[in-house]
């Protein structure tokens, strides 16, 4: 073989990265969004994989996780819905945390 | 023991479904995407009423629209998560190694003859086509990743592409019915060398190469080809050894002056009457279509593909002694070239030819 994978490694010196928005900020974060719905993807695909072979094995009755809440569960994961929420949207009030120069 | 949490290891299932998100996001973008970005360029064409003439005018109109920036995002950046993301075929195909180089070790089931001594040219290291961190030569196991990562390249292959190598085929045979011998050049992993030598087998199918590890993985999937590593600027075939040269998406990848050597030498490999027939990109039939593939080009990291199509083919054929010259739009699926097929599709043109 020509040269092994290291040396083609070192060989590497990354260039700044192309960019398409207007402000590069958007390019990269839309890097993380794709990166994170990736990951979405394969939890997702995960998850079905598992429910799939519990369901082959018997260990659960698919119809039971498919089924629309009672309204007991519901009304019990209204305030965990409620806590996700909260920590999702927190950074859009733009507020600090803890006291300290603004800018 | 496998543990999906592990951070270093990346699970198979958990490869295929980020794989197939990528290719999902693709197939999203050739129809989608470019569907939308076509009708608003067409829209901004006729509100204005004049027709773009040159890639420039395309570019000052689309250039600011932001339907382009994303397009242009997602074209670079799927193809740089589908190499180098965390599920990337580099981090996969890393992690396999040991795997990968137990099956080189394998006697291949054709001729190979490696030439450890061929120096790389500069132009073909100097840039990693495709966005494959260091290209298809520099790593013993980069003819698996780019065999991964061409089964994907054209992502609507499923529904329109599945025989267009049925049709490449079937274009060589009406040119020369019953070639005795048969050079591809470039042939890398063997995919269009594969179907050439079931096509015609009578032929002697001979196939060369610059890189040692695409021709690995070539002479463990196709029998009746001798695979060599060679620069197909400088065979060691006789003059007048062979029927019929072809290639296949071969001349976008190189600049200019070494395609002018490579045409060059399948005339002196040809003997008179001879044909060559090439599958490769130049036809585009407006300026929009021209934008669009020069600009792919720089996002796919192919920089030959612009100098390519802007070359007169003909001309250049005309002097190095070939007669009959035809360049034509090549359809790999049917339907592909009517105006209402409105998805992104590669330019595929064929350049046939007759040694003199």
């Amino acid at each position: 073989m020509h040269s092994p994978a290291p040396e083609a490694a070192a060989l590497f010196k990354p260039h700044p990265e192309q960019t398409f928005f207007p402000d590069p900020a958007l390019d990269r974060a839309m890097g993380v969004v794709m990166a994170l719905a990736t990951e979405v993807y394969v939890l997702r695909d995960r998850l079905f994989a598992l429910e799939r072979l519990l369901a082959e094995s018997g260990t659960f009755d698919r119809a039971r996780l498919d089924a629309a809440p009672t309204p007991e569960e519901a009304a019990a994961s209204a305030a965990d819905r409620d806590a996700f929420v909260n920590g999702l949207l927190s950074s859009v009030l733009a507020l600090q945390a803890s006291k300290g120069a603004t800018s | 023991m496998t543990t999906f949490n592990s951070p270093r290891r990346i699970d198979p299932r958990s490869f295929a479904a980020a794989q197939s998100f990528i290719t999902g996001v693709k197939i999203y973008w050739h129809k989608d995407l470019f569907g939308t970005l076509r009708s608003e360029y067409e829209h901004r064409v006729d509100v204005s009423g004049k027709a773009p003439q040159t890639v420039d005018d395309v570019e000052k109109i689309v250039a600011g629209m932001t339907t382009y920036r994303y397009y242009g995002w997602f074209e670079r950046h799927m193809q740089k998560f589908k190499y180098a993301g965390r599920y990337g075929l580099i981090p996969w195909h890393q992690q396999e190694r040991e795997r990968l180089e137990k099956e080189l070790a394998q006697k291949p089931i054709a001729p190979l003859e490696l030439d450890p001594q061929l120096e790389m040219p500069r132009y073909y290291v100097n840039c990693d086509i495709h966005q494959h961190p260091g290209g298809v030569w520099s790593d013993p196991v980069a003819g698996f990743v780019y065999e991964r990562a061409s089964s994907t390249t054209t992502p609507l292959a499923g529904e329109l592409h599945a025989d267009m190598h049925e049709r490449f085929t079937r274009l060589l045979e009406e040119n020369c019915p019953a070639p005795q011998r048969v050079l591809d050049m470039g042939c890398g992993f063997g995919k269009s060398t594969g179907p050439i030598a079931a096509h015609f087998p009578q032929a002697q199918v001979d196939a060369v190469d610059l890189a040692a590890p695409v021709l690995e993985v070539a002479a463990r999937r196709t029998k009746n080809v001798r695979f060599r590593q060679m620069d197909a600027t400088r065979t060691d075939y006789p003059d007048g050894h062979f029927d019929l040269v072809t290639s296949t998406m071969l001349l976008h990848e190189m600049p200019p002056p070494v395609i002018e050597k490579t045409l060059a030498e399948a005339a002196r490999v040809l003997h008179p009457g001879g044909k060559m027939v090439h599958l490769d990109f130049h036809n585009l039939r407006d300026p929009f279509a021209r934008f669009i593939h020069y600009t792919h080009g720089r996002r796919n990291n192919e920089p030959f593909m612009e100098p390519l199509a802007e070359m007169d083919i003909a001309a250049l054929l005309g002097k190095l002694g070939f007669k009959n010259v035809k360049i034509e739009p090549f359809a790999e699926a049917e339907g592909v070239l009517s105006p209402e097929f409105r998805a992104w599709r590669f330019p595929w043109t064929t350049i046939t030819a007759e040694r003199v």
